[in-house]
């Protein structure tokens, strides 16, 4: 008896105690708590983050974000869609079409009128190419969006990447080629066999999961010199009013590259696990440093190991070393299939990707304080909260105005676990890139062009400099070609990542990307590639490609008419 | 003399088995039926309503428009069904799948359950059998990863066939197809065996100690106790079990085949709920009539298996369900 009275005390008070911090709570701020949903993988930020705090208290809106856990970007929505729990704001990824289509966002039009802030992202021609059918804007794309001019230091694209102690170990040579870009992979991989912590290395990896098998998938597109359309190669040898849609799965490159990955696969030169790695596995390989290269696009794997990169390791013989003073930081390369060619992996300028963003959903109770607080993610002060961080302690300013970060600083913006609690980005929210309103600072550090040197570790800065390359991009060196100018239809991947399945070109463009997720590594473990490639191409060519390729020729010339209609001509 | 004693027990049975139903004997027995009502909605609610779904299949399920106002399309989604490649190997997949881990699983757990009641010491025999049924309590991702973790070109499985100069490269068991349902199966024995083993360890159990000694007076030795008296001492228990396993033939797995497989594996691994869940519930597809006439397929097919298996078995004369 005596027991269970003492219990229902104790619940009872629990009870009063909590409804009691429950009434505090709501009481002592006017913060409203919103949720995002980001269809990718990505980092969860610990409660009371520092910045999240500072930016709820000036916004009034505290955004909690997840995202993908183990399962596909399309599953997540298609189960976020029937179970009808859907968070504030969402990026839907390849989903977001499906997510107008069942009427559960909420267009922007209203507000971009009322959010000058908002309205300033993009151009009128700009906006437009977000309209869906019924005309009106429902996301927006927040990256690759540069503020007035292009400051471009990155390479944010795709390349065949390798650590720059290789480079160096041979004088920093002129890499172009497959060849020689796994020439000098195996040699380095017999000299040093292992890390200073006995780790033993692996010449070459590449991801082969869900839609990021374009790890192996697409480099033959880049390799015969064109950029990243991603589903098909846009031929315009005819000029770049007469585009021409090639299929970049069955050209002879595409071959060669595949013959190639086949024979270093059989000398061991390749990852034995690259088609049965998860993403989280695949980074957790590159966070040791291991991988001597790779093909990926930078913002996939760069970002991630960061933290490890530059966390102090223990070598066999019991001193401290460090990745990234070791130089495996990753540079990239603009390999070609034949030396001497030009090529593209890096795109300039702007890439306006029309097919996902971030939208506010119609769950959203207050949609108007949900844009207001997407504008005011803009306004510069919370825009360099979100990526400075807070001044003095994330940063200082010089007599000049100019942000700059100090060494512990930037070892801090370095480390996941600094980041989790202190920084928050909101990174699938409006963004820029480019120089900062102020016109002193740049939206992101990385940019500031002192900060970003500073920010390289010894042995990249070498590298940069042996090869006279100022940065990642010139590091690519490819053809300047401001795409979006050039090329109206550019990027066309954005057009194949909103197909459905309700035409037959996007039922075929189901079925390759089946077929080519399980034949891709299958040629390259291959014992008999010949053989292998055949069937390949026969189980390919049963895929009826020329459906997909007729809607995709389609969509080119429709974009080039409307551009044409605005007033575009071939350069 | 017989049919006296069989019409008078049948009369003793109806009226054992249909009591009348009145007033009086409801207001005996409120307190029973109101419990048993509860069941009854609970089962209702929980097991029949869902079933309106099914609606979706003969439709062309929009989700903004809802069951009711969505195009009605008849038997399109079966047609396209069954004129797609894809759904006859992703049952082939299950089926494959299915009678693999029957047949093993049921073999299996008998052979240890014999083999753990043949064990005389008794710690040893506990202590065996508390180890073998812990993997039942791991989530399938954890054996998953388990198994993942130990196939892989650094695992343990290639590390030993590496030392003992077995292979000379370490063999990518996750990028031969050939090899995936034998994974499947032993991970399935791996992680159920010793569980399953339990129920028939209990039947054993169960067995007149009598037959055994009478046995031994007949000079039946250890394997002939074991081939006269355990094995037909359990038959009815493996009957059951066997019937009620029939139903589950198609429900080969989700967890396993979903985070195992890969590119390479697909046309092995995908079994019908992985279809399901590619086509119902994948962003820019999205079709859930699609999902729905798969897995209205499914129950159909698992329904059909138990009723049909229980009828051979009450045609053979064995224990059966209903």
């Amino acid at each position: 008896m005596k027991t269970k009275k003492i219990v229902s005390l104790v619940l009872a008070s629990m009870l009063a105690v909590s409804s009691f911090t429950a009434c505090a709570g709501n009481k002592s701020s006017k913060i409203v708590d919103m949720t995002m949903f980001a269809a990718m993988a990505g980092k969860e930020k610990d409660e009371n983050n520092e910045i999240k705090e500072i930016i709820a208290e000036k916004t009034g809106v505290r955004v909690k974000e997840s995202w993908l856990t183990g399962q596909t970007a399309g599953e997540a929505i298609g189960s976020i869609i029937a179970s009808g729990k859907l968070p504030d704001f969402i990026d839907g990824g390849d989903g977001c079409p499906t997510l107008y289509e069942n009427h559960l966002l909420v267009a922007w039009d209203d507000y971009l009128e009322k959010y000058p802030n908002l309205k300033e992202m993009y151009t009128k021609e700009e906006w437009d190419q977000f309209r869906q059918s019924d005309g009106k804007i429902y996301w927006a794309n927040v990256f690759g969006n540069h503020y007035k001019t292009d400051t471009t230091t990155g390479h944010n694209g795709e390349a065949f990447w390798i650590q720059a102690r290789v480079l160096e170990a041979y004088g920093y040579p002129k890499i172009e080629t497959l060849d020689q870009y796994f020439e000098i992979l195996e040699k380095y991989s017999k000299e040093h066999p292992e890390l200073p912590d006995g780790t033993p290395v692996i010449p070459y990896t590449c991801l082969c999961e869900d839609w990021k098998y374009y790890c192996i998938e697409n480099a033959p597109m880049f390799l015969d010199g064109y950029p990243n359309d991603g589903c098909v190669i846009v031929n315009i040898d005819e000029g770049a009013d007469k585009p021409k849609v090639v299929d970049y799965n069955t050209t002879d490159t595409a071959k060669k590259y595949f013959k190639k990955l086949n024979e270093e696969y059989a000398k061991g030169n390749i990852d034995p696990d690259f088609a049965v790695q998860t993403y989280d596995e695949y980074i957790a390989k590159l966070s040791t440093g291991r991988v001597l290269g790779l093909c990926d696009q930078y913002w996939d794997f760069a970002y991630s190991i960061m933290g490890p990169f530059s966390s102090p390791l223990k070598a066999s013989d019991g001193s401290e070393f460090r990745l990234d003073q070791l130089g495996c930081d990753y540079v990239p390369l603009g390999l070609t299939i034949e030396a001497g060619m030009d090529q593209q992996w890096h795109s300039y300028g702007d890439e306006l990707n029309n097919a996902s963003g971030c939208a506010v959903t119609t769950s959203c109770k207050d949609p108007d304080l949900a844009f207001k607080f997407l504008s005011m993610l803009l306004d510069q002060e919370i825009h360099d909260l979100r990526f400075w961080g807070i001044k003095d302690v994330d940063y200082k300013v010089d007599d000049k105005g100019c942000y700059y970060r100090t060494e512990e600083m930037r070892e801090n913006w370095k480390s996941d676990s600094y980041k989790a609690k202190h920084s928050c980005e909101y990174s699938y929210m409006p963004q820029w890139r480019g120089m900062s309103k102020d016109g002193k600072n740049y939206m992101m550090p990385d940019e500031q062009p002192a900060e970003f040197l500073a920010g390289l570790a010894e042995p990249l800065k070498k590298c940069f400099e042996a090869y006279g390359a100022g940065n990642y991009a010139d590091m690519v060196g490819s053809k300047y070609v401001v795409a979006a100018d050039a090329l109206p239809w550019y990027p066309l991947w954005s057009w194949s990542n909103g197909l459905g399945t309700d035409t037959p070109g996007g039922v075929a463009w189901k079925k390759m990307g089946e077929t080519k997720h399980k034949w891709l590594p299958a040629v390259v473990i291959s014992k008999d590639f010949e053989t292998d490639w055949a069937a390949y191409q026969d189980a390919y060519a049963g895929c009826k490609p020329d459906d997909f390729l007729k809607e995709a020729q389609a969509a080119v010339d429709s974009r080039l008419a409307t551009a044409q209609s605005n007033g575009w001509k071939p350069a | 003399m017989e049919n006296t004693t069989t019409a008078s027990q049948k009369v003793k049975e109806i009226d054992v088995n249909k009591p009348k139903f009145t007033v009086k004997e409801f207001k005996r027995q409120w307190v029973l039926v109101v419990i048993g009502a509860v069941y009854v909605i609970y089962g209702i609610i929980f097991y029949y309503l869902p079933l309106v779904g099914w609606i979706m299949a003969f439709q062309n399920f929009v989700y903004a428009d809802g069951i009711f106002k969505s195009k009605w399309v008849g038997f399109d989604k079966f047609r396209f069904l069954f004129s797609d490649d894809q759904f006859i190997m992703v049952i082939r997949n299950t089926f494959a799948m299915g009678v693999l881990n029957l047949v093993f699983s049921t073999v299996f757990a008998i052979g240890f359950a014999i083999l753990l009641n043949e064990v005389r010491t008794k710690w040893f025999k506990k202590t065996i059998q508390t180890i073998s049924y812990m993997p039942h309590f791991l989530s399938w991702i954890i054996v998953t990863a388990i198994v993942h973790d130990a196939l892989t070109s650094t695992g343990i499985i290639n590390e030993l066939l590496l030392k003992f100069g077995i292979v000379e490269q370490a063999y990518p068991f996750l990028m031969k197809p050939g090899w995936f349902w034998p994974i499947v199966t032993f991970s399935h024995l791996w992680k159920e065996t010793g569980w399953n083993a339990i129920i028939y360890l209990a039947a054993i159990t169960s067995i007149d100690p009598c037959l055994y000694e009478s046995a031994a007076i007949d000079g039946a030795g250890r394997f002939q106790k074991i081939r006269y008296v355990t094995i037909p001492g359990i038959r009815p228990t493996i009957m059951i079990l066997l019937l009620m396993n029939m139903g589950n033939v198609l429900n080969a797995g989700f967890e396993i085949q979903y985070l195992l497989g890969n590119g390479i594996l697909q046309d092995v691994a995908r079994t019908i709920d992985i279809y399901i869940l590619k086509w119902s519930l994948e962003g820019r597809i999205m079709d859930f009539s699609l999902g729905t006439a798969a897995g209205i397929f499914k129950t159909v097919v698992s329904m059909t298996f138990i009723v049909v298996s229980n009828y051979i078995a009450k045609k053979r004369g064995d224990e059966r369900l209903f």
